[in-house]
């Protein structure tokens, strides 16, 4: 599958070349630095946009044959996103934006469901609240609450902890993958940061539009390290912290 | 429910409670109330000023003609449930024993007049009372008939065979003709006695009139009916419709307050537009991400058509609560000056409004809905522009170039609907084709020019503001950087102030020509029948007591018999009925001859030139051939077909006078001065017995004294036309206060769209308000760059609006007002500094909450 695009007289090739197979029920992660397409593939993977040349299946669907209307009713199904923006609607609440994809797949209890996931996340007492009354990390756990909630077949995360904190982000992560894992959904993830990627069964790399094999293994493994010395970097710091503010409250 | 009704209410119904609609709906609103208040306004005030104004011709419609008319008429009128009276009209010479006067006899029914009072002093020393008409067997008559007759009530006068009692003083009749030649003071007549007097024979020069007046449906439904019966030598007229100083008045306030609310249409046409496209940007987001979630096409379109609509009929709602406030608060503020409550209430203003309010939102929201619906769920990918990004399915990505060049193409077909529905809600409006073309097609080419100027400007201003510091350079740079979004809205800010303008110089204008026409000292006595052995005493009594007066004006009557030696006779007669049926005297009759050396005041040569001194010395006056000059005035000469150097003969008593015209007049008939169809030069007629007329300004102290004094000259008739004169100086007046006030609405309606519109890029600039905050930048820096920004956008709108606004008043004056052109520097001013004043603290303002939250805050909000 190949993706390019016209800028005037030339031709920029987003994607080169590209063979990927994910099977039901992987965890995939693609990573790549900005700029090499993994975003692009993505959209593409998940019938936001077509390719240029080449096929794209989703379960027995072919995406690349499908109009802009069959890919829609194809998303409603089977497809489930998080985004690295959050991309809540502000002016629904917490509940109605949870609400949203059940109620376009034509699910019968999509309240229900919808408050029993936000409970799931710790966000049962933020119902009535809209996106712009809760925190990045908060908008995101709403985020992954969307996601599941119409049990898709396969969920796409673009960056999801990409504008969170690290702790945040891990809080976040660990949520995602334990729903995942609950769920049994197919997960593809796009992201820069190795030491999320490191956390999915595969892990490929986009270089320059196209997909990169072999280094994943040695590029994770680094990744692999990092995060064990951050761990032990925050236990160590921890209790200093918690005696810092310990402190603080004290003295106010 | 289905799903997407619920959706779309529930969208509704928080971004409602958390005021994101606010600005789209308060366009909504305010182009609902504009357009409401206006139309309620000028409707009523309209109507208002007519029923003051019928008084002048004592009905709402009259049928004038030669011979009665049929019985059918009469009948169908009454069937109309019209009310009805009738009048005869003739002159008769009125016998008191051995005196005589040569009067006009006004014959009149029981129910007259029909609009107006008739005021009759029936007891020396008594205040007039309101009357109809006089018993049987009774006459009313005008004070200067007992004058000259030497007459006092309960005399008695012979009219025709018929001797009456003279009954009453008519000290005011709502209908009197001001003519300075009008062939005597007026006596009143029952109708069922004009059969006895025997003046009606075969032959007899009579005018019939038939009043009408009723509820303006039932009129307007009679007048339909007519019209088309109408033959050549009847006449159906209005009080709009007669040649006179209030006639103009009306009609131009007419034509001005259909002007305002015109522009208040536009105004309103230029929220919504503005608001949709503001809606369209807001709701990209939420689509995309519907779109990206499964939600169909169809889904997202029945949803927001739904949204959009709900929106359109809630602010449309509050729109004409709003405007029926408006309109109260407005009727009160005029109800000193001019009397509203006779107006009746009309649907007008509620069809008028929903009409404008659905079409603005139909017409001007089409494109941006549609460009809003088709938003690609890619866009929850690739971020959201300010142009929506457009669903391809070949190739979404590579449509981006291919979209700039088609985006151009298609500019022009989107531009099209919302300005044929903005035409046709003018034409439906105005019902006034060139004035709905002239402001449209004016206003596309200058908002065509604008964006072209406007871009130019801001490019202007950046390379100055990068000489002007820190706080301007960054002004400039914004405002360069966002020079399409201000594009549009430069082109929005400069059509406001220069509808503001307009409205503003147009009035001035309107009420300044009015001023000019009926001055303070405006002639209000004409006397006329003043021989030449009078003119000193009567010039020494002017002198003496300080009275404004014009010339002695001498007449000599005379009869045009040929032109160029093809007798006249077949012609005049032709003649004679289009002259009467324009109601104004002259050819046919016996026409008034005056000469003099220089041109008369508000008399215009067209052609030809007046004469010098020199010519009169060499003239010498021979009563079969002369080498006088004649002028003529330009209507009558387009009438009989008289070119320069025609000579022309006219019989005087027995006597001829054939004179080439040297000369062709434009003359104000509006003007309240002696005017004249025929000037000759000097001497050309001094050797005929000429009588006198002059016009006059008394002031109120001095009208006993010219009373007293004229009681020497009996043979001198005195016209006054003061009554009249205040009648049409209240009406002036009362249009003057109703257009101030319309001036007001358009004014406050052209703000609230500055506002929004202001009120609509705020979003925009807070996240860069955020960024700047985030990166270091003072408060003061970004405080005055704001106040540059929207200061520059003011000053260059102000500008542009000026330019705009002294090219339409030209257009105005010229073919729609009638009026002479004229520039307004002042104005440019005026418009430059309001406009940078106001939007520059409008957007300060409006910014200034913005400016003072704290980063933290700020990137909370945008992010």
């Amino acid at each position: 599958m190949t993706k390019s695009v016209k800028l005037e007289e030339k031709t920029l090739d987003l994607l080169q070349d590209i063979n990927l197979d994910v099977n039901a029920g992987d965890t995939l992660a693609i990573v790549g630095s900005s700029g090499s397409g993994k975003t692009t593939l993505l959209s593409i993977l998940a019938g936001l946009d077509l390719p240029t040349t080449g096929e794209v299946y989703l379960k027995k669907h072919s995406l690349h044959q499908c109009n802009e209307e069959q890919r829609s009713e194809i998303r409603a199904n089977h497809v489930g996103f998080i985004f690295q923006q959050f991309l809540l609607v502000n002016s629904l609440t917490a509940l109605e934006n949870v609400m949203l994809p059940a109620e376009l797949a034509n699910m019968d209890n999509a309240e229900q469901l919808a408050k029993d996931l936000l409970t799931q996340v710790d966000l049962g007492d933020r119902l009535d609240h809209y996106p712009s009354q809760l925190s990045g990390g908060e908008q995101q756990r709403v985020g992954i609450a969307r996601a599941f909630i119409s049990k898709p077949d396969i969920l796409f995360a673009d960056e999801p902890t990409g504008n969170l904190d690290s702790k945040t982000g891990r809080n976040v992560a660990d949520l995602l993958f334990d729903l995942n894992k609950q769920f049994g959904t197919t997960l593809v993830l796009v992201t820069h940061d190795l030491k999320l990627a490191a956390r999915c069964q595969r892990q490929v790399i986009m270089d320059s539009g196209c997909l990169v094999e072999g280094k994943v293994e040695e590029i994770v493994e680094d990744a692999a390290e990092d995060i064990a010395e951050d761990i032990q970097k925050e236990q160590v710091e921890s209790p200093a912290e918690n005696l810092a503010q310990s402190k603080a409250a004290s003295e106010g | 429910m289905a799903i997407w009704v619920k959706q779309s209410l529930r969208l509704l119904q928080h971004e409602l409670r958390r005021g994101e609609l606010t600005i789209i709906c308060l366009a909504i609103v305010l182009a609902v109330a504009t357009v409401f208040s206006l139309s309620g306004f000028s409707s009523q005030i309209k109507q208002s000023l007519i029923n003051n104004s019928t008084s002048f011709i004592a009905a709402d419609r009259v049928l004038q003609s030669s011979r009665p008319v049929e019985q059918s008429i009469l009948q169908y009128s009454d069937e109309n449930s019209l009310n009805r009276a009738e009048q005869i009209q003739m002159s008769s010479m009125v016998f008191a024993g051995d005196n005589m006067q040569i009067s006009e006899i006004k014959v009149i029914s029981n129910t007259y007049p029909l609009r107006g009072e008739l005021l009759v002093r029936k007891h020396i020393g008594e205040a007039p009372v309101v009357e109809h008409a006089p018993a049987r067997g009774t006459v009313w008559v005008e004070p200067s008939l007992l004058k000259t007759l030497n007459l006092s009530l309960g005399d008695k006068v012979e009219v025709g065979v018929s001797t009456f009692v003279i009954a009453g003083i008519a000290t005011q009749i709502p209908d009197a003709s001001f003519s300075l030649f009008t062939s005597g003071p007026n006596v009143i007549v029952n109708i069922d006695d004009i059969a006895a007097t025997e003046l009606i024979q075969p032959g007899s020069r009579l005018t019939y009139k038939y009043l009408f007046s009723g509820e303006i449906n039932d009129i307007e439904a009679f007048e339909k009916w007519i019209k088309p019966q109408v033959n050549e030598s009847q006449r159906w007229y209005d009080i709009k419709s007669r040649q006179s100083p209030l006639a103009n008045a009306l009609n131009r306030a007419e034509k001005y307050l259909s002007l305002a609310s015109m522009l208040g249409i536009v105004l309103a046409a230029v929220a919504v537009a503005v608001a949709s496209r503001r809606y369209s940007q807001r709701h990209q987001p939420t689509v995309a991400v519907f779109k990206a979630m499964g939600a169909s096409l169809k889904h997202i379109r029945k949803l927001y058509l739904l949204h959009w609509s709900l929106l359109c009929l809630f602010s449309i709602g509050l729109g004409l609560v709003l405007g029926f406030i408006l309109l109260q608060v407005g009727l009160f503020g005029v109800s000193d000056s001019l009397p509203v409550g006779d107006a009746k209430f009309s649907f007008y203003p509620f069809i008028i409004a929903v009409v404008t309010g659905l079409i603005c939102a139909i017409a001007f929201a089409v494109t941006p809905i549609k460009l809003l619906i088709e938003t690609s769920p890619l866009a929850v990918i690739r971020g959201f522009s300010a142009q929506p990004t457009v669903t391809s399915d070949s190739a979404a990505g590579n449509s981006l170039v291919k979209k700039g060049k088609s985006k151009l193409k298609n500019f022009g077909w989107q531009q099209l609907l919302p300005f044929s529905a903005l035409f046709a809600l003018l034409i439906m409006f105005s019902g006034d084709a060139k004035l709905s073309i002239a402001l449209l097609l004016g206003g596309l080419i200058v908002a065509l020019i604008l964006l072209g100027l406007g871009r130019l400007f801001m490019n202007a201003g950046r390379s100055m503001g990068s000489r002007a510091g820190k706080a301007w350079h960054l002004a400039m740079a914004n405002l360069r950087r966002r020079a399409s979004e201000n594009s549009v809205q430069l082109v929005s800010f400069t059509i406001a102030i220069k509808l503001l303008l307009l409205i503003l110089v147009m009035k001035n204008s309107l009420i300044d020509d009015w001023q000019q026409q009926l001055p303070d000292n405006t002639a209000n006595r004409f006397l006329v029948n003043i021989t030449q052995q009078q003119v000193t005493s009567v010039g020494e009594f002017i002198d003496q007591n300080n009275i404004q007066a014009s010339e002695f004006y001498p007449v000599v009557r005379g009869r045009l018999s040929s032109i160029n030696d093809e007798k006249l006779i077949k012609q005049v007669t032709k003649e004679e009925n289009k002259a009467s049926d324009n109601g104004r005297r002259g050819v046919g009759r016996e026409l008034n001859l005056t000469w003099r050396q220089t041109l008369p005041d508000k008399n215009i040569i067209t052609q030809g030139q007046w004469w010098s001194e020199n010519d009169t010395e060499t003239l010498s006056v021979n009563k079969t051939e002369s080498l006088g000059q004649v002028s003529v005035e330009q209507t009558l000469a387009k009438r009989l077909e008289i070119k320069l150097g025609d000579v022309l003969i006219f019989q005087i008593g027995s006597d001829q006078v054939e004179v080439p015209v040297t000369s062709i007049r434009k003359v104000d008939w509006q003007s309240l001065q002696p005017n004249f169809y025929m000037i000759f030069n000097t001497k050309v007629l001094a050797d005929f017995p000429a009588t006198y007329i002059s016009s006059l300004y008394v002031k109120p102290e001095k009208t006993l004294d010219l009373q007293l004094f004229l009681n020497q000259y009996p043979t001198i008739s005195m016209i006054d036309v003061d009554a009249m004169i205040g009648q049409l100086r209240s009406v002036i007046d009362q249009v003057s206060v109703a257009i101030e006030f319309i001036l007001v609405l358009v004014v406050l309606a052209g703000s609230l769209v500055l506002v929004a519109q202001v009120q609509a890029s705020m979003e925009e600039r807070e996240r860069e308000i955020a960024i700047l905050r985030t990166l270091g930048a003072k408060g003061s820096l970004l405080r005055a760059s704001v106040l540059y920004e929207f200061f520059a956008l003011g000053a260059i709108a102000g500008t542009m609006a000026s330019a705009a606004m002294e090219l339409a008043v030209f257009v105005l004056q010229t073919q729609v007002f009638n009026m002479e052109a004229s520039l307004h520097p002042l104005y440019w001013l005026l418009g430059i500094f309001v406009g940078a004043g106001f939007v520059g603290s409008i957007g300060y303002i409006s910014c200034w909450r913005l400016l003072n939250m704290s980063s933290v805050t700020l990137i909370r909000r945008t992010m």
